[in-house]
């Protein structure tokens, strides 16, 4: 997966016909290979995008920054990354006219060890949903049936004391950088609830209940949002396993709500936005 | 000051090891989802003192701990009552294996700030009841450029105990400080021999200087420490912060790095009130009361964060803020290198 030449040429297409102000797209790193999200204001900086199976980082991430606020932006989106767009948009953070959108048909993407991504094995939307121009080949099978994560299905073999001691073992081991919420595309909040001075509804001390709180919080304002683009595992610096809490999140919604999956088809409002006759409600006493 | 020094095997390190876990209360790298911590150990296999670098997240939680508790507090009719919080646990008497030379060295850089105009007690208690076993790197990270900041490396005595992977096969164990001495004219190095500083100097030199040859990063501190001084209000910042995303991991993973928010825990009329890790790249890291944020923007949080590791600290104090471990960048989500960066806004 190499669309390197074509990005570039799209890039210094659309400086010259004046259409963007900014373009975000993905740099190579000066010391490995290692890609660095870049942020480019002119054509004659074009020559530096690149694209491969090392642009990881979701960039839709970049329209809630400083540097691409009231401007016109042209960005680079793969097929998670275009979900977490359409939420966006959806969601009013983004206005459609001021984005050009550049949609990859995308084969997965590699760790730092080279491996392919969890996330992308398990991928039911390569293709980007929301694009001005596609490039490569959209996938011609369709969308692959929906399975659990496997991490998921192992955990839920386990006895119910060994996954508490293991979750406890997860929020001890958080350091409370709020990493992961930062690098979420859709933690979009002015002010998040876990920062707030005043009435403090949580403790933002580094205690395993303050983890708890605050990793639970976040969970489940993403709970059918989460696109599994896997930007807060890639932050944390604790090597935490926090798709653990999204995945399960989004197999009880997918199972329970319409086979809900965030993002996928445009104007579509999450799970928890939208009224069904055919929603279940088994669980209320 | 006497300088002890021992020489020994792989066995004897690890018999050298066990010893001081079985007299000491000791702290040692403990693996968790794929990254090394600090934690309290009793025996030799639930640590690896020789974690690697890249993988290893710094000592500084053991002196400056990502919480700490301050005080607690009771609300009656009659007004609050404050009371003392619990003994410190990383008060005690005890020992660190596996410490990274920058990591130590850190600890230097952070004692200057510590004994400023407030005398940190706390800070200081930990210190001092603290022996640092360093182990020398035989090789430098992808992302390690320690060698290139304003400290001498060789001759660092940062760490209390001095542990080197020689060349000719054997490890030497040598004493920097007083407490370091004390510590091996106890029994735990009855499994090493004493060797003269004419024997063990050759090897150590030998061992820094292939160490040395293994760095590709090397830039010149004074420069950028001189040209950054002179660039405050270049555009260069703005352009080079762009990819940042904010996300604070730099500064909670930075050895030195000592930013901190104060929190309470109440339930009810009680609260303990916390101290924990905050970062200069935080929104609301400069937020006053009233609603004035002096450093609105992204860029200008940026600028403070790279400014006070090479210019700010080093004219109050004399020292860099930064003793090039990497840990930045590696934990960096979208790879973005302090060591790339400063040179090139320093260009």
């Amino acid at each position: 997966m190499n669309y390197t030449k074509q990005i570039q040429d799209i890039a210094a297409r659309l400086f010259a016909e004046g259409k963007i102000d900014v373009f975000v797209g993905y740099r190579v790193n000066g010391f490995d290979d290692n890609q660095v999200p870049a942020l480019i204001t002119g054509p004659q900086e074009v020559s530096q995008l690149v694209f491969t199976e090392k642009s990881v980082f979701n960039l839709v991430n970049y329209l809630k920054s400083d540097h691409t606020r009231r401007k016109r932006v042209g960005l680079v989106v793969k097929g998670c990354d275009s979900r977490s767009l359409n939420l966006m948009l959806t969601e009013n953070q983004v206005k459609r006219e001021n984005l050009y959108v550049i949609g990859i048909c995308c084969e997965g993407v590699t760790d730092d060890a080279g491996q392919k991504m969890q996330n992308c094995t398990e991928c039911m939307v390569p293709d980007a949903v929301v694009s001005d121009e596609l490039l490569g080949t959209p996938t011609a099978t369709g969308m692959k049936p929906y399975e659990r994560n496997v991490d998921i299905k192992a955990l839920a073999e386990k006895p119910l004391t060994e996954r508490a001691a293991y979750f406890e073992e997860v929020f001890e081991n958080c350091i409370r950088c709020n990493a992961c919420r930062h690098s979420c595309p859709l933690c979009y909040c002015a002010k998040c609830c876990i920062d707030q001075e005043t009435a403090t509804l949580y403790n933002g001390a580094n205690t395993t209940s303050g983890a708890f709180h605050a990793l639970m919080t976040w969970s489940l304002h993403l709970a059918g949002r989460c696109v599994d683009c896997r930007n807060c595992e890639k932050a944390c610096p604790s090597h935490l396993p926090l798709h653990l809490l999204h995945k399960q999140n989004e197999s009880v919604i997918y199972e329970n709500f319409q086979e809900h999956l965030a993002g996928v088809i445009p104007e579509d409002r999450g799970a928890f936005y939208k009224y069904s006759l055919k929603d279940p409600d088994d669980f209320i006493m | 000051m006497s300088v002890e020094t021992f020489v020994t095997d792989k066995a004897g390190l690890q018999k050298f090891y066990e010893a001081i876990m079985a007299g000491h209360e000791t702290y040692a790298p403990v693996e968790k989802f794929g990254k090394y911590d600090f934690k309290r150990v009793v025996r030799l296999s639930e640590c690896d003192p020789e974690s690697p670098i890249s993988r290893t997240q710094s000592i500084k939680p053991l002196f400056f701990p990502r919480s700490a508790k301050v005080m607690k507090y009771v609300a009656t009719s009659a007004g609050t009552e404050v009371s003392e919080v619990d003994e410190d646990p990383l008060a005690v008497k005890r020992v660190i294996l596996g410490a990274k030379h920058c990591d130590a060295r850190a600890l230097q850089v952070l004692d200057k700030v510590y004994n400023w105009d407030y005398i940190d007690t706390d800070y200081q208690k930990r210190r001092e009841n603290t022996v640092i076993i360093s182990t020398r790197c035989d090789k430098a990270d992808t992302h390690c450029f320690c060698t290139s900041l304003d400290y001498d490396l060789e001759n660092l005595d940062a760490m209390d105990v001095l542990v080197v992977n020689g060349l000719d096969g054997k490890i030497y164990i040598k004493s920097k400080t007083a407490k370091g001495a004390e510590l091996l004219n106890t029994d735990v190095t009855r499994h090493a021999s004493r060797v003269t500083e004419e024997v063990s100097e050759p090897v150590l030199k030998k061992q820094f200087e292939a160490f040395a040859g293994s760095f590709r990063l090397k830039m010149d501190y004074k420069e950028v420490n001189a040209k950054l001084s002179k660039i405050f209000d270049t555009p260069e910042f703005e352009d080079v912060s762009g990819s940042c995303v904010s996300c604070n991991t730099c500064a909670f993973v930075c050895p030195t790095c000592h930013c901190f928010k104060i929190s309470d825990e109440k339930v009810k009329d009680t609260g303990v009130r916390y101290k924990s890790y905050d970062s200069c790249n935080n929104g609301y890291f400069t937020l006053m009361a009233g609603g004035h944020n002096p450093r609105p923007v992204k860029y200008r949080r940026w600028r403070q964060r790279a400014m006070h590791k090479f210019v700010y600290y080093k004219e109050r104090f004399g020292e860099n803020l930064c003793v090039g471990c990497g840990k930045c960048t590696i934990s960096c989500p979208v790879n973005i290198s302090i060591f790339e960066v400063v040179n090139q806004v320093a260009q």
